[in-house]
């Protein structure tokens, strides 16, 4: 489940011009505001959810590394951080260089839904 | 008599579509001289609609419903998301179906016994759509069947039901009395990682598995492609590997019969896979 949550803010971060303007002016203030409307049953959606502390945390600061070994679908990873860091913080290259130096070490994490 | 004039499998990795107007950098020219082949090859096929395999990269589909197989039926649908826009550069559009053809798919009132489609009355197609459309017919004149497969969301669909999906059609296509001449094409990509420490290498992350998968197409082993697609083995050779599991389709849809043209052009992106299946010739 809560991979699932965890995926699923990426990509409504990513996917939407909105709340990608909304995540880069206020990362914390815009997943708590996410969280709370996740956390609300509604339909199509019947059940909600949350993110664990430690996901809330590395969704606010951009952690790829951290977010990388909880198992968040790579596509959704790479176009989140690239949405969010590029190009007011760095170039693709740039980012694409640091994020594989970041993961190399790290085991294979499964990304299985 | 429906009838499959051609069938296909080519790339669609998204950055390629800006980066191939002119000046075209140099390790791109053999994509685009290839896509340009196959264009001709489409042409002169002369399809009265493309049925189209590729797989939604989270962009109309979640996790919250995602299918193994999925057909949309809708005579109009839109192309690219504001995100591919946004990041690719790649344009909006408007594209035609072939609700006929998609129910002939579904098996009208049933969906067939081998088969338990999804469908969609609202499909959205994303780059893996649109870019083999906009480089194989750019006036977006040829309507078009979209079959949606779960390449990228495990619990992915095994290969043997790849290989089954291009029988069905093949079967289906090639027995009706739908007066229609149909083009299959497959999109998905060789070796290929995204989000990973192996992605823009420059070159393919598995040029060992890139070497395997064109020679089951070159040789029409469908068999082997099936045997040598379990999840492990994409995943070793790249986190997106899993599109090839559409070119299985293509192999399969093409009667499992070995390709008239099978090559992974070298460039940036690593090797991208080229495969036709002409009627009519060795």
């Amino acid at each position: 489940m809560s991979r699932y949550m965890l995926n699923k803010l990426l990509w409504e971060v990513e996917s939407d011009n909105e709340h990608l303007a909304s995540f880069k002016q206020d990362p914390a203030g815009f997943v708590a505001s996410w969280e709370l409307m996740a956390a609300t049953p509604q339909p199509p959606y019947p059940v909600g959810g949350t993110l664990t502390a430690e996901e809330r945390q590395a969704c606010i600061t951009v952690d790829y590394a951290a977010l990388y070994s909880m198992g968040a679908h790579p596509y959704l990873l790479w176009h989140f951080i690239r949405a969010v860091l590029v190009p007011d913080l760095m170039t693709v290259e740039e980012l694409s260089d640091a994020l594989k130096q970041a993961v190399a070490p790290l085991d294979r994490p499964g990304f299985t839904t | 008599m429906a009838e499959i004039v051609l069938t296909l499998g080519v790339p669609h990795t998204p950055l390629l579509w800006g980066l191939t107007k002119p000046p075209i950098p140099d390790d791109l020219t053999g994509v685009v001289a290839e896509y340009a082949r196959f264009r001709t090859m489409l042409t002169e096929a002369r399809p009265d609609a493309i049925v189209l395999v590729a797989a939604d990269h989270f962009r109309q589909l979640m996790t919250a419903n995602m299918p193994a197989f999925l057909i949309g039926k809708a005579p109009q649908m839109r192309g690219t998301h504001p995100n591919e826009e946004r990041e690719f550069g790649i344009p909006p559009a408007n594209v035609s179906g072939d609700p006929e053809l998609a129910r002939l798919l579904l098996g009208h009132h049933e969906l067939p016994t081998s088969f338990d489609f999804s469908f969609s009355d609202e499909p959205w197609l994303d780059h893996a759509f649109m870019v083999p459309l906009l480089y194989l017919t750019p006036d977006l004149d040829v309507p078009v069947v979209p079959v949606y497969t779960n390449c990228n969301a495990p619990p992915l669909p095994s290969a043997s039901r790849f290989a089954d999906l291009g029988g069905y059609l093949r079967t289906t296509i090639n027995g009706s009395a739908l007066d229609r001449r149909v083009a299959v094409v497959a999109s998905g990509h060789l070796a290929y990682e995204l989000g990973g420490p192996r992605q823009f290498l420059g070159e393919s992350p598995d040029a060992v598995f890139d070497d395997l998968a064109v020679s089951w197409m070159a040789s029409g082993n469908l068999d082997g492609a099936v045997a040598g697609c379990g999840f492990n083995r994409l995943n070793d050779a790249g986190n997106l590997t899993f599109q090839v599991l559409n070119f299985i389709t293509a192999l399969g849809a093409a009667g499992g019969r070995p390709a008239t043209r099978a090559t992974g052009v070298a460039c940036r992106f690593g090797n991208e896979p080229f495969f036709a299946w002409e009627e009519g010739r060795e």
